[in-house]
């Protein structure tokens, strides 16, 4: 049977690929490192496949067809559109794990949670920029899943947790031996295109965290569902910690680091949780 | 409001090619899209606060950067406008 043997959550601002080379050098650092920690600990972690769960950046979905939770179900998809992105991270295509993900598809229909699917998704930045700075390789093969964090309305963080505990429910349930990590990327708190860019929420930044290192998902639940309301809109993409939260089995998590940095617009935050060995 | 049209304009001149039609030829891309009187100009205009109330702040982000406005100019219209309304407290909608 699969093992989920890691779960991980990392900051994904575009402007960390957009304006890498112009960064301060405390900023630089401070993203390096988080990064490299993260990448190091989920490679320590051997994984034969990647979960990358992400909100998509308006590259797959449009007002006409928005899912809430969409799993990648094909044995391949496409690297990210961004200019600023492919020049830096060279994968036009990157490999899918079909079986999984189509597991994943058939858990939670069996589940009575009904997600779209896709055979192939293009994957944005909040996909590919931190595998680009994790320096994954190779970069094993990717179940992508799409939460819709960018306009409303959006899943619960109710929805968001039994997300989570399906996918670990998917994980441990696939019959092949294979070894699973997960991937949350995005927030913590920023604000795109509304009056308050370039400002931090740390007090958003420092409950989130407070939150996932204690571990009560009624809690989390609860304070978040609350709390997104009134964040920029950035910090929507909790969504995915609260997923990661639940598929670790609601046991919290240990940060790896966090800096309020209005250089790249987002309170960059890194973290893993404790998944029982 | 959101505005659907307005929405697709800005989401599809993320396609490199209509950007660059979009930049040469305002007109000729907007003439594809049932805009208001009133949205047309602003966009023909790049007038922000007239069109922020009626897209996804993201896709104003996108919008922006295409046409050229670079994020210190962008920032500092966006802190001219009004902040945002409180969002009112809604009940989940699905479990």
């Amino acid at each position: 049977m699969a093992k989920l043997v890691g779960v991980f959550a990392a900051s994904h601002g575009p402007m960390i690929a957009r304006e890498w080379d112009a960064l301060s050098p405390p900023t630089r650092s401070l993203v390096e490192q988080g990064f490299a920690q993260v990448g190091h600990r989920l490679m320590m972690s051997r994984p034969d496949v990647l979960i990358i769960v992400s909100p998509d950046h308006w590259c797959n979905f449009f007002l006409n067809n928005f899912p809430a939770f969409c799993v990648g179900v094909g044995e391949e998809h496409d690297g990210p559109p961004e200019p600023f992105l492919k020049s830096r991270f060279n994968h036009p295509v990157l490999a899918g794990h079909a079986g999984l993900g189509r597991h994943i598809m058939d858990t939670a229909l069996a589940r009575d949670f009904d997600p779209s699917m896709s055979q192939r998704l293009t994957l944005d930045h909040g996909f590919c920029l931190p595998l680009w700075r994790m320096g994954i390789d190779p970069i094993p093969p990717i179940v992508p899943i799409v939460i819709n964090e960018v306009d409303p309305p959006m899943p619960t963080m109710r929805r968001c947790l039994a997300w989570g505990s399906l996918l670990k429910t998917a994980i441990e349930s696939y019959p092949e031996n294979l070894r699973v990590a997960v991937l949350a990327t995005g927030g913590l708190s920023h604000f795109i295109g509304e009056p308050k860019m370039g400002q931090i929420d740390e007090k958003f930044d420092r409950t989130c965290i407070e939150l996932f290192e204690y571990g009560d998902p009624a809690k989390i639940a609860s304070t978040l569902e609350h709390d997104v309301q009134h964040t920029g809109n950035g910090g929507h993409e909790v969504r995915n910690w609260v997923v990661a939260h639940a598929a670790a089995g609601n046991k919290g998590f240990e940060l790896i680091g966090y800096a309020p940095l209005e250089e790249i617009y987002v309170g960059c935050a890194f973290a893993e949780w404790r998944v029982p060995a | 409001m959101s505005d659907y049209w307005l929405n697709k304009l800005f989401f599809d001149l993320q396609q490199p090619e209509l950007g660059a039609q979009y930049k040469k030829d305002r007109n000729s891309v907007l003439a594809r899209y049932p805009l208001s009187a009133e949205l047309r100009r602003a966009v023909i205009a790049d007038d922000l606060p007239v069109l922020a109330p009626h897209v996804n702040a993201y896709l104003l982000r996108f919008y922006f950067a295409i046409v050229g406005v670079k994020d210190d100019e962008f920032i500092r219209r966006l802190n001219e406008l009004p902040a945002k309304p409180e969002t009112k407290e809604k009940a989940p909608s699905h479990g």
